[in-house]
């Protein structure tokens, strides 16, 4: 069975063998580029987020899929949804701004909160942080999707069985020919 | 890979892997019964194309690991935008200059000429009618053409093996008639 599977890659010539190795990296290659291209038209480095708790209820729920830009022009205004890095966590978070100072030069420090949390931010911040500032900031949502991420959540929790759908994925783009 | 002699079985109503055993057999008979070198040119134009789109992609990855994103906006404007000019152009290559040439052969002929042999093959999807074209050129830059268009099923046989006597006898059948059209000419 097993011999049959690749029986189409040993009757390849070398030539032939190159090229399915190439149309498989142009697959993968394709789409980081496509993410790279919304990269550079939102400004965002990461345009596409997965709410992943229910902080954010009833405005967002767990897997909804949200679009981010981040132009530097646009200023940050209370009431905003920002989504932003803190220090020492993985996973980026998506709050609304609770409250903004701004300076004349253009500088902003603000505090954000989960609509569905009882209290602010701070204690999510890195030890001893009490604003995020622009630098902090991933994007700001500008559109949402609402069920799609829920893929994407199921596939973080069972690591086993995202390795398993792209190892079927891989074996079966190199193996069958065109 | 490999140079295995070893008969293959192939399920004949599987259009993409009859028309692949086909191919590959034809190639065979061009290069080896019928003595004519295979030229890679066309099909080396594609994968360096290939692997100058890959090259790209890597070289926007890499950087923009080096230098985290905002830095690396200039690097990946370039770097996206050649890509899909990358897979423009070579969507226009497959489509227009090798129109599904799977073998192109050179064939000494005398003193100093050449022909060059260009055999393509389509197959319509859900049919199992094999088209093939081949095209010879001379040296003059004059070309002919002939085409066969029959069922897989007279190819393989009922184990789901290409009968490389009958391909071998049809090629050769359009080989000798390109060969000898010319000399009436």
């Amino acid at each position: 069975m097993l011999d049959s599977v690749f029986d189409d890659v040993k009757r390849m010539n070398k030539r032939q063998f190159i090229y399915q190795v190439l149309s498989f990296g142009m697959i993968v290659s394709s789409a980081l580029m496509i993410w790279k291209g919304l990269m550079v038209v939102t400004g965002s480095e990461s345009p596409i987020v997965v709410v992943l708790s229910g902080s954010m209820e009833p405005a967002f729920h767990r897997g909804d899929l949200l679009f981010l830009t981040n132009y530097p022009e646009e200023p940050v205004r209370v009431g905003e949804i920002v989504v932003f890095k803190v220090e020492g966590r993985d996973i980026p978070i998506v709050h609304r701004v609770l409250k903004l100072h701004e300076k004349n030069n253009g500088t902003v420090k603000f505090l954000t909160k989960g609509d569905n949390n009882s209290v602010d931010d701070r204690g999510l911040y890195a030890q001893g942080q009490l604003w995020l500032t622009k630098k902090d900031v991933v994007g700001r949502a500008r559109g949402f999707l609402p069920y799609v991420g829920m893929v994407t959540i199921y596939m973080n929790e069972y690591p086993k069985f995202k390795f398993a759908v792209l190892a079927c994925l891989a074996v079966y783009v190199l193996v069958h020919r065109e | 890979m490999g140079e295995t002699n070893e008969p293959v079985k192939i399920n004949k109503w599987d259009g993409a892997a009859a028309k692949n055993a086909i191919d590959d057999a034809i190639r065979e008979v061009l290069t080896g019964d019928l003595k004519c070198n295979e030229s890679f040119a066309l099909i080396d134009g594609r994968l360096s194309l290939c692997a100058l789109a890959v090259g790209v992609a890597l070289y926007a990855l890499l950087w923009d690991y080096l230098y985290p994103f905002p830095q690396s906006r200039l690097v990946l404007i370039i770097c996206v935008s050649s890509y899909f000019i990358l897979m423009s152009i070579l969507t226009l290559y497959t489509t227009f200059k090798e129109k599904g040439i799977f073998v192109v052969a050179k064939e000494k002929v005398g003193n100093n000429n050449t022909r060059v042999w260009e055999a393509s093959s389509y197959v319509k999807k859900h049919d199992d009618k094999y088209n093939l074209v081949i095209v010879m050129r001379d040296s003059t830059g004059k070309s002919r053409e002939a085409s066969i268009n029959k069922s897989f099923a007279n190819y393989i046989d009922t184990n789901g093996a290409v009968v490389q006597n009958i391909v071998s006898n049809e090629i050769t059948k359009l080989y000798n008639s390109l060969s000898s059209e010319k000399k009436e000419k």
